[in-house]
């Protein structure tokens, strides 16, 4: 038996050598934070896909209907919440950097859910949630580069259930007029690529206040800059390395290990992510 | 020793209201004690205006707290509303005169 399994709280993870970090929401925040673009002497400057990332909170899960939930472990869990607005997308982030080109895995329970504003299934608001890395080699860095994966639930009308990757980003603008600012978004409809598993149907629970969580498990290495693989409940995915963002590094990212979490809505309603609990490690 | 958590949510950021608005819904159950604090980025001439702290148990029907608030009548001007004992959402509610019209970064300081 290994130490983790000895946990309550750590049996349900399968970490690697060391832990980065393990966040249990109910112990507060923990560094993940509200996503903001680049900008210089205005936030008018920022990119406009940037400006409204919403900031996270701590839910207990409480319904109209039925009072409070709590998290899957505990009281309380990670939520990001978007506006309103058909694609609207909000996300949380948090940034820590590396110390050894090894591999990484990121673990982590979730369920999603729209806004119970409505006496229907909603089984389609939710257009989807993902979760990325953004990294940068440390010592003579050649890349940055963002390994992307999101669960695509539907558009429009249509339930879509599938896993999808980003091998492509847009080009790069300049902010303010120092010459020192530049940004680029990478989170827009444009880009996404199927990924070669199967349909994944997550079990919605028929109303949209009620919330089962699910096992996500994604793999990256750091030394050869692979994306090698996911597992979300009883799906696993190990074949080829997925696609994923690269482009040259920047002059101030060096051994950047950044994971962010976002959710997109489908309608004119908030859609909601929750993480509880995330825990990234590592071989270093 | 334990320290009594807390966090600031920037609920709204440059966000232009010129007439009825209502800030995100903001859960916080964990918290027994608020501020909101309204910065005004820019403001119309001769700006006046109030804003009602609401609470609400499900974050979809809200009622106002009883709290109000006068908005910032100038630009980098701030303002400020404290409440305890909110129970699980908050947001700020209000409606400006015509031709009014505030930017606004709205922060919400909560605290064990």
């Amino acid at each position: 038996m290994s130490a983790y399994s000895a946990d309550p709280r750590l049996s349900r993870f399968d970490p690697l050598e060391r832990v980065i970090f393990y966040d249990d929401f109910d112990e507060g925040i923990r560094g993940w934070s509200e996503l903001i673009g680049n900008y210089e002497h205005t936030l008018d400057s920022m990119l406009p896909e940037y400006s409204d990332m919403r900031p996270p909170m701590l839910s207990n899960l409480t319904m109209w209907d039925t009072g409070t939930a709590g998290s899957m472990e505990g009281d309380y869990a990670l939520k990001v919440a978007s506006r309103a607005r058909m694609g609207a997308l909000a996300t949380s982030i948090k940034r820590v950097t590396f110390r050894r080109r090894g591999q990484i895995q990121l673990e982590c329970y979730f369920t999603f859910k729209p806004e119970a504003s409505e006496l229907r299934l909603s089984v389609n608001d939710v257009r989807a949630f993902g979760v990325l890395f953004d990294l940068q080699d440390g010592m003579n860095p050649e890349y940055r580069w963002m390994p992307h994966l999101r669960y695509h639930n539907a558009q429009g009308d249509e339930m879509i259930n599938r896993w999808q990757m980003k091998s492509a980003t847009r080009a790069f603008s300049k902010i303010g007029d120092s010459g020192e600012t530049v940004s680029h978004y990478h989170l827009g409809p444009e880009h996404w690529e199927y990924i070669d598993a199967p349909v994944q149907t997550l079990a919605y629970n028929e109303i949209a206040t009620k919330m089962n969580w699910h096992y996500l498990r994604i793999n990256v290495d750091l030394a050869e800059r692979r994306f090698l693989g996911f597992q979300c409940n009883d799906l696993i995915y190990d074949g080829d390395p997925l696609k994923y963002v690269s482009i040259p590094a920047m002059p101030n990212l060096n051994c950047m290990l950044n994971t962010l979490f976002w959710v997109e809505t489908n309608r004119d309603k908030r859609a909601f992510l929750y993480v509880d609990s995330v825990l990234l490690s590592g071989e270093f | 020793m334990s320290v009594r958590r807390s966090y600031t949510a920037i609920v709204e950021r440059n966000v232009l209201w010129d007439r009825d608005f209502a800030t995100e819904p903001y859960e916080a159950a964990w918290a027994s004690e608020a501020i909101f604090f309204v910065r005004a980025l820019e403001v119309s001439p001769e700006f006046s205006g109030i804003a009602r702290v609401q609470i609400s148990a499900d974050g979809i029907h809200w009622v106002d707290e009883g709290a109000t608030m006068s908005l910032p009548t100038a630009k980098d001007a701030v303002t400020f509303c404290k409440v305890a004992h909110f129970g699980g959402w908050l947001r700020l509610y209000g409606e400006l005169d015509d031709g009014a019209s505030i930017t606004v970064l709205v922060s919400l300081a909560l605290k064990e």
